[in-house]
């Protein structure tokens, strides 16, 4: 009788501490996928941000203040076909 | 018989109960299960929806336009917060309202909604705090091109579209929501369990559009300084691909106010000149006329149903091909008499005029053309001088597409495919052409004459040194909503082909209202056109087949028929479009009268340049009153089914009268 209350006991525990280890798990599972939507988050931020950054309505006008730089006119720009490749229009 | 004594009965209460125990224990475990384990689940477990994640919209490169990422929502539970000086403190760190809980305190209330979104980095340290809940919130990213966002729309604060392509392809973008179910611990907060079920969401499908986002800031830019150097009322520029129909960019502006429809598609306007080339065109296909053939252009003044019609190139006679090239009204008037007004109407019918193009884009204009019989006596010449109608950019560029692809009307697109999760390709849009308009050498013969407008017309300053530009310039009067044309007012517009031969784009640059010494198409519409396709050219990505490009340079081409070859060091390059030139304020009475026609107000009634408007909302209304409700408003209406009441665009929505709603009604 006793060996079947230790092992009734003995299972119990287990069953116990699988449950409290699966919690856990699920939490650091939570947690982890909470950091995963942060980090996807932030990419689209940056990203977002880094294409704000380069494009022409910001670059243009630095570029030609204080670089002095201009858009070419259509005679200082020298088309050279290349073969096997295409911008499809 | 002998009476039981008190232990049978003691014992028979006792079976008696055991069986009384065993039943219940049956009917629980049998017969009440179900119930009984649903409700434990409900106790253990809680469902929520999941939101699906509304789909991309890339442009045609696959450069990301719109996304969607996920921020959180802040809220605090008062009667669970333990300490509320912890929380305070937590909330200023992590630069959130906190003013607002220490108000919700003073007023006792239960429940703090914060205002604003936040990234998870920046509230990590509240998510252990009692009291402190936390949801997450999937939140649009636009990109921050103000064309751009006119062009995709918007979503309001629960996430429902707007307008724009939101609005149209909504149930494209919003994929389908699923339904997860979480564990709860002693806490009540949320655990996976093997034992929760989830229906995962299924994401929105990817739009790629037609919009090339080089060109589309190409334009943005240049139509803002042509806009605030000439201090207009606003422009738009459209790009239009015509062997495939495809949009490539659509850039508005408009001075003062914020429009979020794109006025390309919402805002008609007399186009004035730049439709010349279709009556040339309708002459030339019908056997009317040829390019060579001569008319009597009055030298420059003709009196006509009781106006006087004027040409800025004074001539005694001109050719067909000269009148487009000369922009001369008395030509095309006296060459239109050859067309009956049926003739007429069908004509600019057949191009697309006065019905939307079915771009998927909410409050499209249809534009304005009469039937024949509303004509007053001066329509008839009136129209073929580009008044009495009203096109939209977008309708304008559609029919010059005709003329640079051989003559085929093509259905615009702005949608280029629709990619499922897995990235398979569920529709693709094809090229599709609508009606043949013109035959492909009549087409050719107007291309030629629109060549001619470029190199030695009214629209010399769209040129470039190494290509040939084609186009037609057009400068319109401006009607006001309540006085008719006014003095001073004026649409200026240019039209272009480039190249000039086989080309790859049309383009369309439209200016409203223009303040300054120049004001006509040819002289400040043209040179933007220039601008940008020198920008175009010189971009890295900008939508133009290189190799055909090089076959195109004017030293390859030589010099187009019928015309004589220029020195190129004679080009008027960009210089000469001087914007300070246009900053002094210009005496409207001095220099206008020779390039326009003198017509009188009152005849026209044509509804262009009215104030946009709400949307009103409709909702709770029956049909009858919302359509009366829509109309007074000043809107059309078209009766649709949805899962809803409503409208698209929705109530709120600033949008130009004229165009149509439509009216949602449930299914019953």
């Amino acid at each position: 009788m006793a060996l079947v209350l230790a092992a009734f006991v003995l299972v119990a525990l287990s069953i116990v501490w699988r449950r409290t280890l699966g919690i856990g798990q699920s939490e650091r599972l939570a947690t982890l996928d909470g950091k995963r939507n942060e980090l996807e988050g932030e990419r689209a931020r940056l990203e977002s941000e880094i294409r704000d950054a380069s494009s022409r309505q910001r670059l243009g006008v630095v570029a030609e203040s204080q670089l002095g730089m201009h858009v070419p006119s259509d005679r200082q720009v020298v088309i050279l076909p290349r073969a096997g490749r295409r911008e499809s229009p | 018989m002998k009476a039981p004594n008190r232990v049978t009965v003691v014992h028979g209460f006792f079976v008696l109960f055991a069986l009384a125990l065993v039943a219940r224990a049956a009917e629980v475990q049998v017969v009440e299960g179900k119930a009984w384990v649903n409700r434990g689940k409900r106790q253990h477990y809680i469902a929520s929806a999941a939101a699906a994640p509304r789909g991309e919209i890339l442009d045609a490169s696959g450069n990301t336009l719109v996304e969607s990422r996920e921020l959180t929502r802040v809220a605090v539970a008062l009667p669970e917060v333990r300490d509320t000086g912890i929380v305070l403190r937590a909330l200023r760190r992590a630069r959130v309202d906190a003013a607002l809980v220490h108000a919700a305190i003073e007023r006792r209330r239960r429940w703090v909604d914060l205002p604003g979104l936040y990234s998870q980095s920046d509230i990590a340290s509240l998510s252990k705090l009692n009291g402190v809940h936390l949801t997450p919130v999937l939140q649009r990213v636009y990109a921050r091109s103000s064309g751009i966002r006119s062009i995709v729309g918007s979503l309001d604060g629960q996430g429902n579209p707007l307008d724009g392509l939101e609005l149209a392809l909504d149930a494209t973008l919003r994929g389908d929501s699923g339904r997860v179910s979480l564990a709860r611990d002693k806490s009540g907060r949320a655990l996976d369990s093997p034992d929760a079920w989830t229906e995962q969401p299924r994401a929105g499908s990817t739009v790629v559009l037609t919009i090339n986002n080089t060109l589309q800031e190409i334009c943005e830019r240049e139509l803002a300084i042509a806009v605030d150097s000439l201090r207009a009322d606003g422009g738009d520029i459209v790009v239009m691909n015509p062997h495939t129909g495809e949009i490539l960019a659509l850039a508005s502006n408009r001075v003062g106010h914020t429009s979020f429809s794109n006025t390309a598609l919402t805002e008609p306007f007399e186009p004035g000149s730049t439709l010349k080339p279709f009556v040339a065109a309708s002459l030339l296909e019908r056997g009317r006329a040829r390019p060579s053939d001569m008319v009597n252009t009055h030298n420059g003044k003709l009196e006509l149903d009781g106006r006087t019609i004027t040409d800025m190139h004074k001539a005694a006679q001109l050719s067909l091909f000269d009148v487009i090239r000369f922009s001369s009204n008395i030509g095309i008037v006296e060459f239109g008499q050859r067309l009956t007004p049926r003739q007429k109407y069908e004509m600019f019918r057949d191009l697309g005029f006065g019905m939307p193009l079915g771009v998927p884009l909410p409050a499209e204009s249809p534009g304005t053309l009469r039937e024949p019989k509303e004509w007053s006596r001066q329509t008839s010449a009136s129209i073929l001088m580009g008044y009495e109608i009203a096109v939209t950019p977008l309708q304008l560029v559609t029919a010059y597409s005709a003329i640079a692809n051989g003559g085929e009307l093509l259905e615009p697109h702005l949608v280029k495919e629709v990619r499922a999760l897995d990235g398979k390709v569920i529709y693709r849009a094809e090229p599709r052409a609508v009606r043949r308009v013109m035959s492909g050498e009549v087409a050719r013969t107007v291309q030629g004459m629109l060549l001619a407008v470029v190199q030695e017309g009214t629209a010399t300053k769209a040129d470039l040194q190494t290509f040939d530009v084609a186009g037609k310039s057009g400068t319109a009067r401006r009607t006001s909503q309540s006085a008719g044309y006014v003095a001073g007012n004026y649409t200026a517009s240019f039209v272009g082909l480039f190249p000039g031969k086989d080309p790859q784009y049309v383009v369309l640059v439209k200016l409203d209202n223009p303040r300054g010494k120049h004001y006509a198409g040819g002289d400040i519409a043209a040179p933007v056109t220039q601008i940008v396709l020198r920008a175009a050219l010189a971009a890295r990505d900008a939508a133009l087949n290189r190799e055909d490009l090089a076959t195109s340079e004017k030293t390859a081409i030589g010099s187009t028929a019928g015309q004589t070859s220029r020195d190129p060091t004679e080009h008027i390059d960009a210089a000469s479009y001087d914007p300070t030139d246009n900053l002094k304020p210009r005496d409207i009475a001095e220099g206008t009268k020779s390039y326009l026609l003198d017509l009188p107000a009152s005849h026209i009634a044509v509804p262009v340049a009215i104030a946009p408007r709400a949307v009103p909302d409709v909702r709770d209304l029956s049909v009858r009153e919302a359509v009366h409700t829509l109309h007074a408003a000043g809107f059309r209406v078209r009766l649709g089914a949805g899962s809803a009441s409503g409208t698209s665009p929705a109530a709120g929505t600033i949008a130009p009268p004229g165009i149509i709603v439509q009216l949602n009604r449930p299914l019953q």
